[in-house]
């Protein structure tokens, strides 16, 4: 769509995963913008989270490439994925649940960093998500919405460049969300790219500059909001008029 | 206030460290052996803790590793004229290769899967140091040339158990060690996280075989004799999870205090019920599993006696 090259913070060409018979992934195609906050959507079973598993190497693909800073790193595993500087949280939190927040949060860091600097950095961000109060009680001690501020800091341990948040609303209350999606846009500001997958249309349509959709293992819409909204294919995937065939 | 902590700890343990080196020359060679065979365990539960404790792999085949250093230490003085201390290192080497080995496609297992492919491992090794009779003289057993070794053995014991203490320490208060915390507790997560789960997991079980097998060395330079059901007894195993469990595994006090508690506890009951000492073990461990699941420091930390995790 007229995009140079360095305005693409993650080019995925031609994905494909199939499990068995279902071909969950099916010749995926889509450019994430470098710098804004992209959404993923889709119905129940579009490929969503296959899709974000394969791009964290969590699933190898088979076939397709993901091309990060003009390198493919489709079928790395999940610590060379990290190392690149792309992270993610998971739909159903998972933080360490007998490890306490503060110990949650330095696990992240890779032990060439010295101590003293990921001490800082983790009391930083725990301050950042008004955790500070909860350092020495264990994960699994904390509310679900916690958990997912506690998961999204611990993302950001290591300042990466391209962050994958699934479904970071769910179980979430309102003030809790918004609060982490002033975060989100706090990071963007600073430069860093984000890719949503979201079911609550409110959250993909008022924070996302650009939007992907995607069915039946392949992306059958993108642009703005305002367009995506409009977007007879999208509407038809959402609401079945096509599922005849 | 972590640097008072530590430096606290370190003055228990060299004031500990400092009474057992003088405790031995006053007391009787029951006593003596008794406490060497303690700090054994200390060793023993200590080592096991690394991988299963911190790390969430549950050993059941520990006990190979104490075999292989006891068989390497047996073979190096009786059959090579080796001096029983660097027979002690050599064991760890070879423990220490052999837990690469067996570590790189075993640590792939996860649960009961891995617990049992260990239980195995273990069986497997007594089976070749029972039938590789050449190298280790088969069911006879090996006898080592005698010579007073109660003294040095029991110096030995207690500078290895200084040494795995100090070791499990840095571990349990590292962020390596919270690296493999971490694993333990998700490592689909930990791996997504950036931590290379193979690797740490492969350091962390190469690690928790080296100093059994430096005990098992020890322990045959001690009795001086020594046969695959003896140093390769599924029960040591299963005294390492017992006394990690009992104290509080994936902490460093735990299996310490688990192990002290635990061994003292089989030698009363035995001296004093020589027939009835293995219920009289058994009600105990049952007793601790019902009021304590979490051990003795479990306990503690529920009480608010202790802070929870290992690094603040």
């Amino acid at each position: 769509m007229g995009q140079r090259p360095d305005d693409i913070a993650l080019d995925v060409r031609n994905l494909r995963k199939a499990f068995g018979g279902v071909r969950a992934v099916d010749g995926c195609n889509f450019a994430v913008p470098r710098g804004k906050i992209s959404g993923l959507i889709g119905p129940n079973g579009s490929g969503k989270t296959t899709t974000f598993n394969l791009l964290t190497g969590i699933v190898q693909p088979d076939a397709g490439q993901v091309l990060y800073r003009g390198e493919d790193i489709a079928g790395l595993k999940p610590f060379q994925v990290f190392h690149k500087g792309i992270t993610r949280t998971f739909q159903i939190t998972r933080v360490f649940r007998e490890m306490t927040v503060f110990e949650n949060m330095l696990s992240v860091t890779s032990l060439s960093v010295p101590d003293g600097a990921a001490r800082a950095r983790a009391e930083e961000l725990l301050a950042l998500v008004n955790l500070t109060h909860l350092r020495g009680e264990y994960g699994g001690r904390l509310s679900y919405g916690q958990q997912k501020l506690l998961e999204f800091a611990r993302a950001l341990m290591t300042d990466p460049d391209l962050i994958l948040l699934d479904e970071p609303a769910a179980g979430v209350n309102r003030t809790l969300l918004q609060h982490l999606l002033d975060h989100i846009h706090r990071l963007q500001e600073r430069g860093k790219t984000i890719l949503i997958v979201e079911h609550d249309m409110n959250v993909i349509m008022s924070h996302c500059e650009r939007i992907f959709v995607m069915d039946y293992g392949v992306k059958i819409a993108e642009g703005p909001p305002a367009a995506i909204q409009r977007d007879e294919r999208v509407i038809d995937a959402y609401f079945g008029r096509r599922r005849q065939h | 206030m972590a640097r008072r902590e530590h430096t606290r700890n370190l003055v228990v343990l060299a004031l500990v460290a400092l009474a057992l080196t003088l405790v031995p020359h006053g007391v009787s060679v029951y006593l003596r052996s008794f406490l060497l065979f303690a700090m054994m365990y200390v060793v023993l539960a200590l080592s096991w803790n690394i991988i299963s404790g911190f790390t969430g792999y549950t050993s059941f085949g520990h006990v190979a590793f104490y075999g292989v250093g006891a068989y390497a230490c047996a073979i190096l003085v009786a059959d090579y004229e080796w001096h029983w201390l660097a027979s002690l290192g050599a064991g760890a080497v070879v423990a220490a290769v052999m837990a690469v080995v067996i570590g790189y496609p075993v640590l792939r297992l996860k649960g009961p899967y891995f617990a049992i492919a260990m239980l195995g491992a273990a069986e497997g090794t007594r089976v070749i140091a029972t039938v590789w009779d050449s190298l280790t003289h088969g069911g006879l057993g090996i006898s080592l040339p005698s010579a007073e070794t109660s003294m040095p053995t029991y110096y030995a014991m207690l500078a290895l158990m200084a040494v795995t203490i100090v070791v499990a320490y840095a571990v349990g208060h590292s962020r390596f060690g919270i690296r493999l915390n971490a694993i333990r507790e998700d490592e689909g997560a930990a791996e997504a996280l950036g931590i290379d789960a193979t690797r740490y997991k492969l350091a962390a079980f190469t690690l928790s075989a080296i100093f059994p097998a430096v005990a098992g060395g020890i322990q045959a330079y001690k009795v001086l004799y020594i046969d695959p059901p003896s140093v390769f007894f599924v029960q040591i195993t299963i005294a390492m999870a017992l006394m990690s469990m009992l104290g509080g595994k994936g902490t460093v006090v735990g299996p310490i205090a688990g192990a002290v508690l635990l061994y003292t506890a089989q030698e009363l009951t035995w001296v004093n019920f020589p027939t009835a000492h293995l219920i009289a073990y058994g009600l105990f461990i049952i007793i601790v599993a019902r009021f304590m699941p979490r051990g003795l420091v479990g306990f503690a930390i529920n009480r608010g006696w202790i802070r929870k995790g290992m690094v603040h």
